[in-house]
């Protein structure tokens, strides 16, 4: 706890903060452009249609933000080399350890205020479907658990190159490649990390060749994919943890 | 005098080359002690594998009579301050702030911190952000952070590193301090000699990665006596001269060295030249100056 606090402290005057709600802000702006004069059909998806289109939009913008916060949390010891004053205080698994929560409390800060926008704009905009609490709060949480394990990707580059172009290119890049498979079959998206605000959304679309008309539905959970996404961030963080722990200063 | 640090066959290998290389260190305690070597010897790799910041080949390092492992390493260096290589600190946060962040890991109370920032004369200066700090204060800074919670044991890279010379002077001073005020064992490593004779009671020379040399300074000074160096017209006969006498001499660049006499038996050996028609053309005391020996124990002399 103490070692989570003190990464706080740490942040304190950084104003990481700034990054992450300008990207948030820039996905606000969207949301409200994407939601502006809709009609009647519109609204009795509206929640729906919010669901689906912010897990599209997330796939691009999350591991950004994912990625500049874990680069700003953990430049700073890069650029102080402070590693070495630290590791004789403190064991570098709890370092590792701390730096983690302390992103992944600001990535889940993201996810909340981002489903707190979407219960505003409904009743802004007076969405007419029922309000799907449980739709919303799974969003939350599948938004939440695909950054952290994006973060975990990204805290293990920033922390093992002093040189943070590195993680920032593969965050950028891997929220492009995200983008791209989902235009993928569902197969090769589950091997693309960054797709999986796509594969775990509960929202399908229906087209309709023939009407021309697209429809949105909610789906059961795609438990196989959360599976195999805790696989992934389990097996991220802890070869993470064990090559920081065992780097020599 | 019990040891503060001991290594025992203490090595370290960077693929096929050895950083260090078999080290017998001992550091008594309640001294300083220099470890004195040219740049890329092994000091620093030495002094992080002694805290615990690099893995060690093979050799065990006890610190405090205990040995160092993964488990107990980080209760041994609660007692021990360092400072490697350059000063750590957070930029973006004052040099208060900097020292609240290492006193909390330590577990340390909020007064601890004025203590240390007078002791590095910061105090006026410690809501200033470390970042706009001068060189000079970045390195009290940092020694500041070695000082909290008066550690046993202090390890100090190269503490002067870049340093003008008040400032030298300045952290000198406070290194010197330390055992007396304090109690505290300090091990500070160098590449310049004039840097340690100033502040070191014991010493030890690393020169690729082994150590050349281990004692205390004034052995070290012992090794630069003064020697007569005589050139004459015939030395073979003046050596046969002084060898009569019981002088051992050595031929060394056309010279006889012989050991310092007083100057009564010297002019008496000159008035025995003289006798046997030996012409004696250069007179001169020549001292071995502490930078020779190091250059000599180190093998730079043959490099430079």
């Amino acid at each position: 706890m103490r070692a989570i606090l003190l990464e706080f402290r740490k942040i304190r005057g950084r104003k990481i903060w700034v990054t992450i709600a300008a990207l948030f802000g820039v996905q606000c702006l969207w949301g409200m452009w994407a939601f502006r004069d809709m009609s009647a059909k519109e609204l009795s998806q509206g929640y729906i249609q919010c669901l689906y289109r912010f897990s599209v939009f997330n796939t691009i913008m999350m591991p950004m933000i994912a990625a500049i916060t874990a680069s700003r949390i953990c430049d700073l010891e890069h650029k102080g080399q402070t590693f070495k004053l630290l590791l004789t205080a403190m064991p570098a698994g709890v370092l590792y350890d701390a730096k983690f929560i302390c992103a992944s409390l600001h990535m889940a800060a993201v996810g909340a205020a981002q489903a707190i926008f979407i219960i505003v704009m409904g009743k802004a905009a007076g969405f007419t479907e029922p309000f799907p609490l449980d739709h919303l709060f799974y969003y939350l949480i599948t938004t939440t658990f695909v950054t952290v394990t994006i973060l975990a990707l990204q805290q293990v580059f920033s922390l093992l190159f002093s040189n943070q172009m590195v993680p920032l290119v593969i965050g950028i890049t891997g929220s492009f490649a995200g983008l791209f498979s989902l235009f993928l079959p569902p197969g090769i998206q589950k091997g693309v990390l960054w797709s999986y605000y796509g594969v775990l959304t509960q929202v399908k679309m229906n087209w309709d060749s023939e009407t021309k008309i697209v429809d949105l539905q909610y789906i059961p959970v795609d438990w196989s994919g959360y599976l195999l996404l805790a696989g992934a961030f389990a097996a991220i963080y802890l070869t993470g943890r064990w090559c920081f722990t065992r780097k020599e200063r | 005098m019990a040891n503060m640090i001991t290594t025992s066959g203490l090595c370290k290998r960077y693929g096929a080359a050895m950083g260090v290389k078999d080290l017998d260190l001992a550091v008594p305690e309640g001294v300083i002690y220099g470890f004195l070597g040219p740049n890329g010897a092994g000091k620093s790799t030495t002094m992080k594998m002694i805290l615990g910041l690099a893995k060690p080949t093979c050799g065990t390092i006890t610190v405090f009579d205990k040995q160092v492992n993964r488990k107990n390493r980080l209760a041994i260096l609660k007692e021990t301050g360092s400072l490697i290589e350059s000063p750590s600190f957070y930029t973006h946060l004052t040099g208060k702030e900097n020292l609240k962040i290492i006193s909390t890991l330590k577990e340390l109370p909020d007064n601890e911190i004025d203590r240390v920032l007078k002791l590095v004369r910061l105090e006026d200066q410690k809501n200033k952000k470390a970042g706009q700090y001068s060189l000079g204060m970045k390195q009290r800074l940092g020694l500041a952070g070695a000082l909290l919670g008066n550690p046993r044991l202090l390890v100090l890279d190269e503490p002067t590193n870049g340093l003008d010379p008040a400032g030298i002077q300045e952290i000198r001073e406070l290194i010197c301090s330390l055992p007396h005020s304090f109690g505290i064992t300090v091990m500070v490593s160098s590449h310049l000699l004039s840097e340690i004779d100033q502040m070191a009671g014991h010493i030890g020379v690393i020169s690729g990665g082994e150590l050349v040399f281990q004692d205390r300074l004034s052995v070290l000074h012992d090794r630069s006596e003064s020697r007569i160096a005589i050139r004459t017209l015939d030395n073979k006969a003046a050596r046969s001269v002084l060898n009569s006498q019981g002088i051992v001499c050595q031929e060394e660049g056309g010279c006889l060295l012989i050991p310092k006499l007083s100057d009564h038996l010297l002019a008496g050996y000159f008035l025995q030249f003289l006798k046997e028609d030996i012409g004696v053309v250069r007179i001169e005391e020549r001292k071995k100056t502490l930078e020779d020996i190091f250059l000599e124990l180190t093998g730079m002399a043959v490099k430079l």
